[in-house]
């Protein structure tokens, strides 16, 4: 692709983007926004353009797809049009919001990727949980509105710092991001084949012995698995080697499409059989970071607990014990 | 090649679809990057990073799904421990700075680099 593609899609993105940060007319600042989505689908299709005069990389057997790419325009433009206006609103429980549609698109994004477990997990993870957090903490730390101005905003959250200088940066950044990953292109390939990721995935059904028996058991009752019962592809069929009832010689027998193991397990099977040291550490990540938080919000408690119960109007304990006991060593 | 699948017919993600979610991914970092660097407000500042952190787990899915290996998927759940760390700690440290000084305002806080 001509470089000067990327070069000039980002020169005029990060304008918009600088011209979107300072406050402005609401028609400067909305003519901006169209401007910088312009150019980003603009460089989305200029990409397209590139790639498809390199030539496709070789599939094995397998259909290539260019997948529903009208789907996957809305929802990033969905989400960057939100991630951008979550940078520039004044009001930070909007940014909030907005940063949860970013969220939700992004899961659908992940929809499209087929990878099902992820996408619903940052939907619950993300938008039910950590951005529930930020609400808040938000909420809790809302300036009081002054006097006769009801509606006004605090100046840290209207004027933004150095507009200039983070345009610069961003622009900078982002040039040389989409540089790399249109001149990248090309050069990569996936790192399997279509039929040896499948395999792959068949032979993660060795680990769920349990599901390969009700399998079998479904098909012809009273058979028994034999050799561990190992996942054998023959004729691009998985199979396993049976003993059926009142036989002597083992056989084979197809397995039904419908057990092939799904995203969740894959993921499950990824996570417990390959980083269980890793997945005990984030736990370990978690559970300080609850510490953390709590330690860092008894800082300020500074009341004994006769004085809460007289604050909750309740009769005082007159329990005579000495102060220090109470206040976890941090009420100075 | 006729594996069965469930739901899908056998498909292969093109480069071409990748280098889309690519783009994606770069333009949403770079947002918050701009955004951390440009807004005041310390809990937004804290917001822009955790849009960084989605940008990272939009990339690592499609080359999760690009090489057809689901470890992307597993990294992504850290990724999202650590988001998760990272809010609690970062909400608690800047809750305790707002009773200091009652403004949510970074420059409040720019004795600190002397």
């Amino acid at each position: 692709m001509d470089p000067s593609i990327p070069f000039l899609a980002c020169l005029v993105g990060a304008a918009a983007m600088f011209v979107m940060l300072r406050p402005g007319p609401k028609a400067v600042r909305g003519g901006a926004a169209v401007v910088g989505l312009g150019v980003f689908a603009w460089m989305a299709v200029e990409g397209v353009k590139h790639l498809a005069r390199t030539g496709l990389p070789a599939l094995g057997d397998a259909q290539p797809t260019d997948r529903p790419e009208v789907f996957y325009l809305i929802f990033s433009l969905i989400a960057v049009a939100s991630a951008v206006r979550m940078i520039t609103h004044p009001r930070p429980v909007y940014c909030a919001l907005y940063f949860v549609m970013v969220v939700l698109s992004s899961a659908a994004l992940f929809l499209m990727l087929e990878a099902e477990f992820m996408a619903f997990a940052l939907v619950i993870v993300y938008a039910g949980a950590i951005l529930i957090t930020y609400m808040f903490v938000l909420m809790l730390a809302q300036q009081a509105p002054e006097g006769n101005q009801p509606h006004a905003q605090p100046d840290y959250d209207v004027l933004a710092r150095e507009p200039a200088a983070a345009a610069v940066v961003g622009f900078i950044m982002l040039w040389l991001l989409t540089s790399m990953i249109f001149d990248g292109m090309g050069g990569a390939r996936p790192s399997q084949t279509f039929d040896q990721a499948e395999a792959a995935v068949w032979d993660e059904l060795g680990n769920m012995p349990r599901q390969v028996s009700q399998a079998v058991e479904h098909q012809s009752p009273g058979s028994t698995l034999v050799n561990d019962g190992r996942i054998l592809i023959v004729d691009d069929r998985p199979t396993v080697e049976v003993i059926k009832a009142g036989e002597a010689t083992p056989t084979t027998l197809q397995l039904p499409a419908s057990i092939r193991p799904n995203n969740v397990q894959l993921v499950g099977m990824d996570l417990v059989a390959k980083f269980p040291v890793s997945l005990e550490l984030a736990g370990v990540i978690l559970l300080m970071a609850m510490f953390g938080a709590v330690v860092l919000a008894r800082k300020q408690i500074e009341m004994g607990e006769d004085e809460t119960r007289e604050a909750a109007g309740m009769r005082r304990l007159d329990l005579h014990v000495d102060d220090d006991q109470f206040d976890g060593g941090a009420g100075r | 090649m006729t594996l069965p699948c469930n739901f899908f017919v056998a498909q292969v993600m093109t480069e071409l679809a990748l280098s889309h979610y690519l783009l994606t991914s770069a333009v949403l970092f770079v947002v918050g990057l701009v955004g951390f660097l440009a807004r005041r407000n310390m809990i937004i500042m804290f917001l822009c990073t955790e849009l960084m952190f989605q940008a990272a787990a939009i990339a690592m899915i499609a080359f999760s799904r690009y090489h057809m290996n689901v470890q992307g998927q597993t990294f992504v759940i850290f990724i999202l421990t650590v988001a998760a760390a990272e809010a609690a700690l970062a909400l608690g440290l800047v809750v305790l700075l707002y009773r200091r000084k009652e403004t949510l305002s970074a420059d409040a806080w720019s004795e600190l680099r002397e």
